[in-house]
């Protein structure tokens, strides 16, 4: 009895392994939605038409970049959360999907809403100060916050943004306290920073860049492991003062849980392919950015340790969005 | 001569055959772009951007600039011709040139609306070639006290200026304010009025406003009325403007281009501001101030100039100091820098053909788009012949899938038809709809200005007074309540004698 059975689920297995195949097969059988949760302009839009044009030209279906922006990603996480589970509707996600959980009462469960695809590229952000801030380095400026605490102020692109939880986990490493001023969106912050009236921004490098060649802005650090390749002469934020500081932001694509694994499998090979070619290298080069590879299984571990990560910063912050 | 010779060799580029195709290619897009509501030059930009990779960078420049430049000159299109504005800045434009075409004087309004903008785009072009970072560096002293005291300003001189029944026009500007709170508070994250729907947490977009209260609102009062719309049956006058209409534009033309040149410089203003002020600065300024809002040419002439005007100026800031003034002028930066070029002020000097080129093509891509749309006038003013029940299923087919693709969901256009809604009863209520959307624009801007400087200043009023630009605006402020109030003071005590 218990030898047919088995036998019975072994078979029904095979089928369901089988259909699975042909769908893989088949896949892509109609244009693919590539939804990017932010306007166009954004770094998530600008990798996500990358991704898209390869996907594109390799599966010879064309792949459709539609941005859905809202509540800092929500919105168009929402609707792949709910899409059809055939990979013919895909997210583009970055850090912020990591940060909405703590911030929202999201319409999805985060833990069990995607089938990671493949991470795509990583961007650290930059510690850029106004250049008559006395502070040299990293430990300078710790040092000088603890000096005038409460004194010194930071520009965001808003509450729960990446330029916002960057400064928040180096406040809560350094024991400083440093006041937020959030604005709406990275430009307007910027003009701040350089105008002087505030000291300092966590700026993604390439809204920085510009800036600091010029010398209109002074970079102290930059949050990630290694020196960036953008800004080799700037050490990272660990070396100058603030020992296991780490802040990039990244962007993955995923596909609601319950994706035929083989299609994830598909995609994430394309998307790999891509990462190697010398034009992607230059492209996300041009965004500050470098490639990020891992398999599926660990991107969905790096998903968790991310928000698990962030939500702490968000709770120890006091960050509220609600 | 060096502007001479920088300018001779900036046409030298400009008008080499590739460069001049790419400008022509982007100024048509960017006018087709524009007649339609909520397809923008940002989305366009966004998607022709990978394209743009393959070529050189100054043709790629030249294109993205002239769908920028483009779009402002399409908005107004259907702006006088259907009441629907295409793009944010045009929505000034609807109030008198919506009016004028329905006094069959459709043909006049478009032609001073492209020769305004000609004008504007002109003076935008050879200022950004003089005093380019000179004037960048303006925009840079602009701190949040300073923006604040600027929109104060304009406020006060908003609220004396509104005319006809005081009251509506408050409660009016009040709505305005009202609906510009919804969505998620900058400074603290907080949700407000958004009632847990997730699309409204990033505020009402103003072209779902416009379009619904403008485009949609009209429809259903036209619906309303009996008889067909009167365009027929009133005679059409030439298609180009009078001597006279062009002796009653010349002076807003010059004003509207000085205005749109100032709050082009500065970033932080938003779009609509140079339009409004112009807008507002005619009326008062206008002998008989009741023509406005009933087909007064200074009401086209003057905000399209401005708005051109700001457009071009926001190249300024952009160029010269690498900080973009909005979502666009963002993706401009950025393909520049795709190109490996980083913008500043040695731009000028290591890729002088980039930046002189680019000066250049969009003098000529403003002449191309006057070239373009002056024969087009007498196309567009056919198209209201076409039997009112044709043409507005057009007008709400067309608003629908532009509001659509704003953010590709459906939520916006269930919005928009609210506002139609909303419109029309405003409409046949007689409240003012341009003070409601002055509020709805000012508002926001102003909170988050006053909220972050007091954030900043830790809570102290005095920074508004204590910084001289700002100071300055403050002053003027005062000085404009007082020469508005006092001389009504006077004249009711005068009654009250009598």
């Amino acid at each position: 009895m218990l030898k047919h059975r088995s036998l019975w689920f072994q078979t029904l297995g095979l089928l369901l392994a089988m259909t699975a195949l042909a769908a893989a097969q088949d896949y892509p059988s109609k244009p693919v939605r590539v939804i990017v949760p932010f306007p166009p302009g954004a770094i998530n839009d600008s990798v996500g038409r990358m991704v898209a044009n390869h996907l594109s030209a390799r599966l010879n279906k064309q792949f459709i970049v539609e941005n859905r922006a809202g509540a800092g990603g929500v919105v168009g996480a929402e609707l792949v959360a709910n899409a059809p589970k055939d990979g013919h509707t895909l997210l583009v996600v970055s850090l912020a999907i990591t940060v909405n959980p703590w911030l929202y009462a999201l319409p999805y469960d985060h833990a069990k809403a995607w089938a990671p695809v493949a991470v795509v590229a990583t961007a650290p952000n930059v510690i850029a100060v106004h250049p008559d801030l006395p502070a040299q380095s990293v430990r300078e400026l710790i040092a000088l916050a603890k000096e005038r605490p409460g004194k010194l102020q930071y520009g965001s692109s808003g509450v729960g943004t990446f330029l916002h939880l960057g400064p928040e986990l180096f406040k809560i490493m350094a024991g400083v306290d440093i006041l937020h001023v959030p604005y709406r969106g990275a430009a307007p912050a910027m003009i701040d920073v350089i105008g002087g009236r505030t000291q300092m921004a966590f700026a993604s490098i390439p809204s920085a860049i510009v800036h600091l060649r010029s010398g209109k802005l002074r970079a102290l650090g930059v949050g990630a492991t290694e020196r960036s390749a953008h800004l080799p002469d700037v050490p990272t934020v660990s070396e100058s003062g603030l020992p296991g500081y780490e802040a990039a932001n990244w962007i993955g694509i995923v596909a609601p849980a319950g994706t035929p694994p083989e299609i994830v499998a598909r995609l994430h090979k394309e998307i790999s392919a891509m990462q190697e070619s010398p034009e992607t290298l230059k492209q996300l080069a041009n965004e500050g950015a470098s490639v990020l590879q891992m398999s599926s299984a660990d991107f969905g571990k790096f998903i968790a340790s991310e928000t698990a990560k962030w939500g702490r910063v968000v709770k120890e912050a006091g960050i509220k969005a609600e | 001569m060096d502007l001479f010779n920088n300018l001779i060799f900036g046409f030298s580029v400009a008008l080499s055959l590739q460069n001049l195709f790419y400008c022509f290619v982007g100024v048509l897009v960017g006018t087709l772009i524009g007649v339609l509501p909520g397809i923008g030059p940002l989305g366009t930009i966004a998607i022709l951007l990978p394209i743009t990779y393959s070529v050189s960078p100054v043709a790629a420049m030249i294109m993205l600039a002239g769908i920028y430049y483009g779009a402002q000159y399409g908005g107004s299109t259907s702006a006088i011709l259907v009441n629907l504005p295409g793009e944010t800045s045009a929505v000034v434009t609807c109030i008198d040139g919506y009016q004028m075409a329905q006094q069959g004087r459709a043909g006049p309004a478009l032609a001073i609306a492209a020769i305004g903008s000609f004008f504007a785009g002109t003076v935008g072009t050879l200022l950004i070639a003089l005093f380019g970072p000179p004037l960048a560096d303006i925009a840079l002293k602009f701190g949040a006290p300073e923006y604040f005291a600027l929109m104060l300003m304009g406020l006060v001189a908003a609220a004396v200026l509104a005319e006809g029944d005081m009251a509506k026009s408050i409660a009016m500007v009040v709505m305005g304010l009202l609906l510009g709170i919804v969505g998620t508070d900058v400074n603290t994250g907080a949700q407000r009025f958004s009632f847990g729907i997730f699309e409204l947490t990033d505020g009402i977009g103003f072209i779902v406003v416009a379009v619904g209260v403008f485009a949609v609102g009209e429809i259903i009062n036209n619906l309303g009325d009996k008889q067909e719309r009167r365009v027929l049956s009133t005679k059409l006058s030439s298609l180009f403007p009078s001597r006279q209409d062009l002796r009653q534009s010349w002076g807003p033309i010059l004003r509207g281009t000085g205005l749109g040149c100032f709050f082009g410089v500065l970033p932080g203003t938003g779009p609509a501001i140079a339009s409004f002020s112009s807008y507002m600065l005619e009326k008062k300024l206008a002998k008989d101030p009741d023509r406005f809002g009933k087909g007064a040419i200074e009401g086209v002439a003057g905000p399209e100039a401005a708005n051109n005007a700001d457009a071009q100026c926001k190249f300024i800031p952009m160029l010269t100091l690498g900080l973009p003034a909005s979502g666009v002028m963002a993706l401009m930066l950025g393909a520049l820098t795709i190109q490996g070029i980083q913008p500043g002020p040695q731009v000028m000097t290591q890729r002088p053909e980039l930046f002189w080129g680019l000066i250049a093509s969009m003098w000529i891509g403003n002449l191309m788009l006057v070239v373009l749309n002056l024969p087009l006038i007498g196309l567009w003013v056919k198209l209201l012949q076409v039997p009112y029940r044709l043409l507005f299923p057009a007008i709400m087919a067309f608003s629908a899938i532009g509001i659509f693709s704003v953010n590709n969901s459906g939520f916006e256009i269930h919005l928009t038809a609210l506002f139609g809604v909303l419109g029309f009863m405003w409409m046949r209520l007689g409240f003012p709809l341009a003070p409601m959307l002055l509020g709805f624009v000012l508002g926001p801007l102003m909170e988050e200005y006053l909220r972050r400087a007091m954030l900043m200043s830790g809570g102290d009023p005095l920074v508004f007074v204590t910084r001289p630009i700002s100071a300055g605006f403050i002053i003027v402020t005062v000085l404009i309540l007082v020469v508005m109030i006092v001389p009504a003071v006077r004249k009711r005590r005068a009654v009250i004698a009598d």
